[in-house]
């Protein structure tokens, strides 16, 4: 299978290169970035082709492309590719409005071709224990989550509103959102959101905290801040507490890693040794390709998380709560 | 270190019509307390009393006639059935009251109009009215009301409060702040009567609502969003806040009682730095014996276990009555204790209607 990577724009792009390079029966043979010198970085870093004009891009052989250009860049990226017959895994989130995240489902829908959204916290062996529990009933109902996903400001485009969509809410409250319905098998019915721009000079969020209540009454929180400090040990994380009425779970999911004390570079850090989720991901959408089955991570999964975020901030506005309906 | 923090308090708050009557006539060396009510916190009060060098409990009042028999012969002091009969002892100059929440009006005022000094446990009332007519009747009698907001006396939670108004973590940001562990069993299941003790809500989370106004100002704006499973012999709560407070900090408050073991945690971050800490990580001794008796069904309330030469309850008290020797003002007033009640009820409400819940600019008293 020969795989194309729209843009590098995202620093997954570099995790799923590689992994590309390392897959057995695939192959990275073509890069296009309207950075060209991003671009042909990425080209000489992976020995894969580099085109600047994006139709010639597509209409090389490749089967399917990655798509990790900028949130506001998406919609147009996966639909010219849709159009082309080629299949697509795109970034989180999935657009940066809804109805371009619609436009971005139909068009593969009608070309068809795979829409796979990258999700890869699903792919962590101790969320999918996680998941198994919780459909095996082991925990009971589920009565309420409290879950983070915290990181460190990203800079760059992700600040800058025009090409993000938004801050630290568009960035961090869909992983554990998508993980929330995942595992639940529910949808959300009320949102509210307090958001802040309070640890940077930045145009968009870097804080804010999400409540939810999902159609099963399930209560749910998530927090997801760009308030780890410049000195924390990790880039961030992913954690839920879990309240079912036959036991309480902890979870913390980037939990497996030694702790360094790094006198060299004088700082603290986590260094991971958990099971690579970029890799699962990019395998489970390489199987998808090869066995034409339907994607483990759906265009729905994408919207239904982005719609979450949308009322937060509608919510963050207006100071209320915001009902959810869906089409 | 309490007095600067009473005499800060007290420039800053002077426009309040506070007087303060000290009926204790001539100086006094010792003070006589009596503790009413003899549960877990009663049991705990004596305790600490105990190992406090001036102050004397005199006596002790409980329904339970054994029980307060048993606890007088072990302090030395006099066991009374009746609290008017307690009331009438003149020496008698500071009433210490840990009974369950809905009674906390009826006897801080029968003890304000026999003119006692009163230590009341938090919650301090019911609700804000409750809580007002109890510092009204106080002020009316000219005795002294303080509330016990132990966190406050917690040195882990006194310490990040004071890297925060240091200037350690820079402009706060996001404040995440958690307690609670297994469902309270107490007299007559008291807890479970939302009624009595006002829940979760109102009985555990007030601790966190009133460490976060002390340290962050007057709370703006509160989500609440709650789960109760109270049917059964396995009954919980559950409960997550969301908190803006007027400076724009926002908190997020976990309170549970679904947990299997109690244990407390926060993480504050600002634009400058981060402060955690958990609980479960920083006791220096963990025990386990080799085989234990299981423990009887009614547990008691879940107490948090200090490794301290003084701990929070003693330091509590210690302050309180020191401030009543002096006319100092305590580091938390039955004000205080009245708004983190009104915080409490803000995100009861909040629970119950699923809306926010905007909190009124606060009266200057």
């Amino acid at each position: 299978m020969n795989i194309g990577i729209i843009s590098f724009a995202h620093m997954h792009a570099n995790s799923y290169a590689k992994h590309l390079h390392r897959h057995p029966e695939a192959e990275l043979t073509a890069i296009w970035d309207d950075d060209p010198s991003r671009g042909q970085r990425a080209s000489d870093a992976f020995g894969a082709r580099y085109y600047d004009d994006l139709d010639q891009f597509l209409h090389s052989d490749v089967d399917a492309v990655l798509v990790c250009s900028e949130n506001a860049k998406h919609r147009d990226h996966v639909v010219k590719a849709s159009q082309a017959g080629k299949h697509v895994l795109c970034e989180k989130p999935i657009a940066t409005e809804i109805r371009d995240a619609e436009e971005m489902i139909d068009s593969c829908r009608e070309h068809g071709v795979i829409l796979q959204i990258a999700y890869p916290v699903r792919f962590a062996p101790s969320v999918e224990r996680v998941r198994d529990m919780v459909q095996n009933g082991e925990l009971g109902d589920i009565l309420a989550i409290n879950g983070t996903n915290h990181g460190q400001m990203p800079g760059g485009w992700f600040v800058q509103k025009e090409m993000s969509g938004g801050g630290a809410a568009t960035d961090h409250i869909v992983h554990v959102m998508d993980l929330v319905r995942w595992m639940l098998n529910d949808e959300v019915k009320s949102v509210y959101a307090e958001m802040g721009t309070r640890f940077y000079d930045i145009d968009v969020e870097d804080c804010g905290i999400v409540s939810l209540e999902m159609e099963s009454g399930t209560i749910v929180t998530i927090d997801p801040s760009w308030s780890r400090p410049k000195t924390f040990p990790m880039w961030g994380g992913v954690k839920m507490e879990m309240v079912g009425t036959k036991g309480t779970l902890s979870v913390d999911v980037f939990k497996q890693s030694v702790l360094y004390f790094n006198d060299r570079d004088g700082k603290v850090q986590q260094l991971p040794w958990a099971e690579d989720m970029d890799k699962r991901l990019i395998d489970d959408f390489l199987d998808c390709i090869k066995h034409n089955r339907a994607p483990f991570i759906t265009g729905e999964d994408g919207l239904r998380t982005l719609e979450v975020v949308k009322a937060a901030y509608e919510s963050h506005e207006s100071k209320k709560v915001v009902q959810l309906t869906r089409r | 270190m309490p007095k600067k923090e009473c005499e800060k308090e007290m420039s800053a708050k002077s426009r309040r019509s506070r007087t303060i009557h000290l009926k204790l006539g001539r100086m006094k060396t010792m003070l006589n307390v009596a503790v009413i009510g003899l549960g877990t916190m009663g049991n705990v009060h004596v305790e600490a009393w105990s190992r406090i060098s001036d102050v004397n409990v005199a006596a002790v009042s409980a329904l339970d006639r054994e029980k307060t028999e048993a606890v007088a012969s072990q302090y030395g002091a006099k066991p009374y059935s009746q609290l008017e009969a307690l009331l009438e002892q003149p020496d008698i100059d500071l009433v210490d009251i840990c009974l369950p929440t809905y009674l906390h009006k009826q006897f801080v005022t029968k003890a304000a109009e026999a003119g006692k000094h009163i230590i009341c446990e938090k919650p301090l009332g019911l609700d804000v009215k409750e809580a007002q007519e109890m510092i009204d009747v106080c002020e009316q009698n000219g005795v002294e009301l303080y509330a016990a907001q132990v966190v406050r006396f917690f040195p882990e939670y006194v310490n990040a409060r004071e890297q925060v108004k240091k200037g350690k973590i820079g402009k706060p940001g996001i404040v995440r702040l958690s307690r609670g562990g297994p469902f309270p069993r107490a007299w007559e299941n008291w807890y479970a009567d939302e009624k009595k003790s006002g829940g979760l809500i109102l009985d555990m989370m007030i601790h966190d609502f009133d460490w976060l106004r002390w340290t962050f100002g007057e709370v703006e704006r509160v989500m609440a969003r709650r789960v109760v499973r109270s049917e059964g012999t396995n009954p919980l709560e559950y409960v997550l806040v969301t908190l803006r407070t007027e400076d724009g900090t926002i908190a997020h408050v976990e309170g549970t009682w679904a947990h299997p073991s109690f244990r407390t945690s926060f993480e504050i971050a600002g634009d400058k730095g981060m402060i955690v800490h958990d609980s479960r990580d920083s006791a220096p001794l963990s025990l386990h014996l080799r085989a234990h008796e299981d423990k009887g069904a009614d547990q008691g309330v879940a107490v948090p276990e200090s490794p301290l030469h003084k701990d929070p309850y003693q330091r509590q008290l210690e302050h309180f009555s020191r401030c009543l020797m002096t006319g100092a003002r305590p580091i938390v007033t039955a004000y205080d204790a009245l708004k983190a009640v009104e915080i409490s009820q803000a995100a009861l409400k909040s629970a119950s209607f699923g809306k926010p819940v905007e909190i009124g600019k606060h009266e200057v008293n």
